[in-house]
């Protein structure tokens, strides 16, 4: 028995949700997704890391290369839950400060 | 936080997993227990069972610890190793060695549990590259 539902998401919810966009500084390669990864695993909302029409998660690190994501794109961060201003705004630093 | 899980790499080759080693801990940390276990105990191309028992000791902090052969061989020495050593904490595990070793060693440094190490491992099966 498996349900091929996925409609569990929730029309208003009251955690909080944000987003932020940022540009590159460097190619998102193994560094930088490493750093992503272990940032991401630290906080409690859920995170997403969407790159040319590909949502990943970004505790996945051979996920966030897989994206191949080059210096100057842009990268939305996303995140929501009770630490996601925090969580978005650590992993855009990540993004933005990456060499 | 507890005990952090540790990585042992079993490669045919010492240099291929002293390589694989040096780039984990570049990419994940160097905070997290890995050891390697490559060639024979004469430094030619093979396993060795003494130098993969070790490893695993090296790598055992409490945490528990996940172990990645490369191919062949490297597998029948882990099982032979965990055969005569058996403990529910560790785990040898099916996965690219290179992205397997990757995954596993971010994971850890982010202070998951053996599972969630030995699983993010397996997972790098299924994540494209392109």
């Amino acid at each position: 028995m498996s349900s091929s539902s996925e409609s569990t998401a929730t029309e208003s919810t009251t955690a909080a949700n944000h987003e932020i966009v940022v540009v590159l500084s460097a190619n998102l390669h193994a560094r930088p997704a490493g750093r992503l990864a272990k940032a991401a695993a630290g906080f409690t909302s859920s995170v997403q890391l969407e790159y040319a029409g590909r949502t990943v998660n970004p505790t996945g690190v051979l996920a966030v290369m897989g994206l191949g994501a080059t210096a100057g794109a842009t990268v939305t961060v996303r995140a929501e839950g009770p630490d996601a201003d925090q969580a978005v705004a650590a992993l855009a630093d990540i993004l933005a400060t990456a060499e | 936080m507890s005990a952090p899980v540790g990585i042992v790499l079993v490669s045919h080759s010492a240099e291929l997993a002293k390589g694989l080693g040096s780039l984990v801990q570049q990419i994940g940390s160097d905070d997290v227990p890995l050891a390697t276990a490559g060639g024979t105990d004469d430094g030619r191309i093979g396993t060795s069972y003494h130098l993969v028992l070790a490893a695993i000791r090296h790598a055992d902090r409490g945490g528990g610890v996940v172990v990645l052969p490369d191919l062949g061989s490297s597998v029948l020495t882990a099982r032979a190793v965990l055969e005569d050593n058996p403990r529910s904490d560790i785990t040898i595990v099916d996965a690219p060695f290179v992205e397997g070793a990757v995954a596993a060693v971010v994971t850890a440094a982010s202070g998951a549990d053996l599972q969630t190490v030995a699983n993010a491992a397996k997972e790098a099966r299924h994540v494209l590259k392109l």
